[in-house]
């Protein structure tokens, strides 16, 4: 026993010693918003690729063992990241702090009435989808830099002064964005799934119908006309879409409505040379203004 | 042992003094119809369409406390209920970062034996597992522990168990053969290791082993030609070794396609009796090796569909009446055969869709076979959470 307590205690007087926080982080986007506030002070690392679709991750050992080194995973919350029970069970790490970065977020699509599946695979909680906006990315900046600040005191100011810059640097870019973005206000648009929420209400873009007929369900053919019919009614130009997810429906219906697929990433590494969440940003907001 | 104990109610010291709650455990509920035809001249099915009773698995499960998570799993399969799982298991906060799995739970020997019957692509329970575990799998009533090793970004399991052995007995039970299991625990060891190759492309292999009594008996009642002899063995144990290996493969370039390939080899020695001297009838305790493997590729395109074939090998034979206490004693006659099928999953996980066609080649000790075709149509659906499945 008296070795046990040893060891135990070589263990955390190591993890004390220790210059950096270990994070690990659920998605892309998340890690690109850790970095910039932790920058050398922090190890970060993802689970969800940014080509990957994050409703649906298949639990591998290789991300228990990224949870296994970590101080602090944060996610996306809202239901999102269903696999991260199971994937911090497998780690077992009884120290690791969770931290669902949803918190402070104004939900949007909370369903209300009955839930069950008939209605897709919709989340209790709201859309989970927040990070489209990038409003809320200044929220998820600032708890980021909570929890930093609270795990490594420390390095508080640090951070703090990280945020500070990081927000000084997003609010500059969100008003270039608002302003390339005011052809788009009011156009209705086509999206495949229901990913684009935020983003809409941010940019003031009007949806008009999603490609799946529920969330989560694959297109159907009867839906598909729905949406043709949407299209040559309203004379929509775009259906937008998120890269990991199949083109087949919307190829079909933009080859009967002359309307463009617009395949773009949604997460941080989604294509090559997407390295931030503004590169991300900037590039979802050129291909729709190239496109419109 | 002392420490041992202390540790372990302060483990499950939370769960005593949160008893009260309002959480409700998740609880889901999947459903299986089946339908199959068999095709053999020497059935009294041959060629019918057989519609097999309804099957189902209510689970019920979730966090104990921060510490432990329990699960219960009934089933109804061919008119009966039974409680197919029922444990704790104890997932962060112990020493070492083991883990404590105790209760009724299906036995990690080998990869695939630890996965229910509906999250596999295919429809039969491998041949292999039929003979050596039983037609409900390796099942059984025990208490295993869990580790990590430390070998770097390889992450590796060592997982040791010790069981009430019945699961093993499970196919031997003769009415004329007295058999007692009593106090013989058996023992099962998997080391497995998990490797991704890129983010594409994994790979996990294993190795593992079971060893234990089989049978204690009394008597053993033996036809042998003509002659029904029974021989009393005063309480004979005899022993049993499983080795196995195992492999998965899995590419998944995107969420729309996959290809996994995976393996399972047993290599089975035990103790069996015969009958070495026909004039004078005289008992003989021998040793026995047999074997059994099992290989399957399955591809899985635009999401939805899902195509594949499977090659199993194994001694024994497939749906014979045990003889001398199992059919795993049997090292005379071995059982091949070649499947294929096709699955359709609409929506995710919610439900699947079968179809599959295996052919049976029966090949018996002096050079007899014999073959048998079966086709199947499977329903499976799946109400409630769906956890993410494991690799």
């Amino acid at each position: 026993m008296k070795k046990l307590f040893v060891f135990m205690l070589i263990v955390l007087l190591c993890k004390i010693s220790s210059a950096e926080v270990n994070v690990v982080t659920t998605t892309t986007v998340i890690y690109d918003i850790v970095k910039e506030i932790g920058k050398d002070k922090i190890k970060a690392d993802y689970i969800c690729r940014g080509d990957q679709d994050p409703h649906f991750l298949e639990i591998l050992p290789s991300y228990m063992m990224k949870l296994r080194k970590a101080d602090i995973v944060f996610k996306i919350g809202l239901d999102l990241e269903k696999w991260l029970p199971q994937l911090i069970d497998g780690s077992r790490n009884s120290s690791l702090v969770l931290v669902d970065l949803s918190i402070n977020i104004e939900k949007k699509d909370v369903p209300t009435g009955k839930i069950d599946a008939s209605r897709g695979d919709i989340h209790p909680s709201g859309n989970p989808h927040y990070w489209l906006d990038p409003e809320n990315v200044k929220i998820m900046a600032s708890e980021i830099c909570n929890t930093l600040s609270d795990f490594d005191p420390a390095n508080a100011e640090y951070y703090k002064k990280n945020r500070e810059q990081y927000i000084i640097k997003l609010d500059q870019k969100i008003s270039d964005w608002m302003k390339v973005m005011q052809p788009l206000k009011g156009k209705d648009l086509i999206f495949f799934h229901s990913s684009w929420t935020y983003f809409t209400s941010r940019f003031g873009i009007n949806t008009a119908g999603y490609v799946e007929p529920k969330p989560g369900i694959q297109p159907t053919p009867s839906h598909n006309a729905e949406i043709i019919n949407i299209i040559k009614k309203k004379k929509i130009k775009m259906i937008v879409m998120e890269n990991y997810y199949s083109a087949n429906a919307p190829s079909q219906i933009a080859d009967i409505t002359g309307a463009t697929v617009v395949k773009v990433p949604v997460a941080v590494y989604g294509i090559d040379g997407i390295n931030s969440y503004i590169e991300l940003m900037d590039y979802i907001i050129n291909r729709l203004i190239q496109n419109m | 042992m002392r420490n041992f104990i202390f540790l372990l109610l302060l483990f499950f010291y939370p769960a005593v003094t949160v008893s009260q709650s309002n959480v409700n455990p998740d609880i889901s509920l999947i459903g299986s119809f089946n339908l199959s035809s068999v095709y053999n001249k020497n059935s009294e099915n041959n060629g019918k369409l057989l519609f097999h009773d309804p099957a189902l698995e209510m689970i019920v499960e979730g966090y104990l406390n921060p510490y432990s998570k329990a699960a219960g799993i009934i089933s109804y399969e061919d008119g009966n209920f039974e409680v197919e799982e029922l444990y704790a298991h104890v997932v962060r906060g112990l020493p070492l970062d083991a883990q404590i799995k105790a209760g009724k739970f299906l036995v990690g020997f080998g990869k695939l034996n630890t996965t229910h019957p509906h999250t596999w692509p295919f429809i039969s329970r491998p041949l292999f597992h039929q003979i050596y575990f039983g037609e409900e799998g390796f099942n059984d009533i025990g208490i295993n522990l869990s580790f990590i090793l430390p070998t770097g970004d390889i992450f590796t399991t060592f997982d040791a168990g010790i069981f009430k052995g019945d699961a093993l007995a499970g196919s031997a039970q003769e009415e004329d053969t007295e058999l007692l299991r009593g106090n013989s625990p058996v023992f099962t060891c998997r080391l497995g290791s998990f490797f991704s190759i890129n983010d594409f492309n994994n790979i996990e292999a294993g190795v593992s082993a079971s060893y234990g009594t089989y049978a204690t008996l009394k008597y053993l009642f033996i036809q042998y030609g003509d002659l029904f002899e029974a021989f009393s063995l005063k309480n004979e144990s005899l022993k049993y070794l499983y080795t196995g290996i195992d492999f998965k493969y899995k590419y998944k370039p995107d969420s729309y396609t996959a290809l996994t390939i995976q393996g399972e080899a047993i290599l089975n020695s035990r103790q069996v009796y015969s009958i070495v001297n026909e004039d004078e009838l005289v008992l003989h305790k021998k040793n026995i090796h047999t074997f059994g493997a099992f290989i399957y590729l399955d591809y899985l395109f635009k999401k939805i569909f899902s195509i594949g074939a499977r090659y199993d090998f194994t001694n024994g034979v497939i749906g014979a009446e045990p003889s001398e206490l199992s059919l795993a004693n049997d090292d005379q006659n071995n059982t091949q055969a070649l499947s294929g099928w096709f699955g359709f999953y609409p929506v995710e996980e919610t439900l699947a869709i079968r179809l599959g066609l295996e052919q049976m080649f029966f090949n018996y000790y002096g050079g007899d076979t014999s073959t048998e075709t079966k086709a199947f149509l499977q329903l499976i659906f799946s109400l409630g959470p769906h956890k993410a499945h494991p690799f």
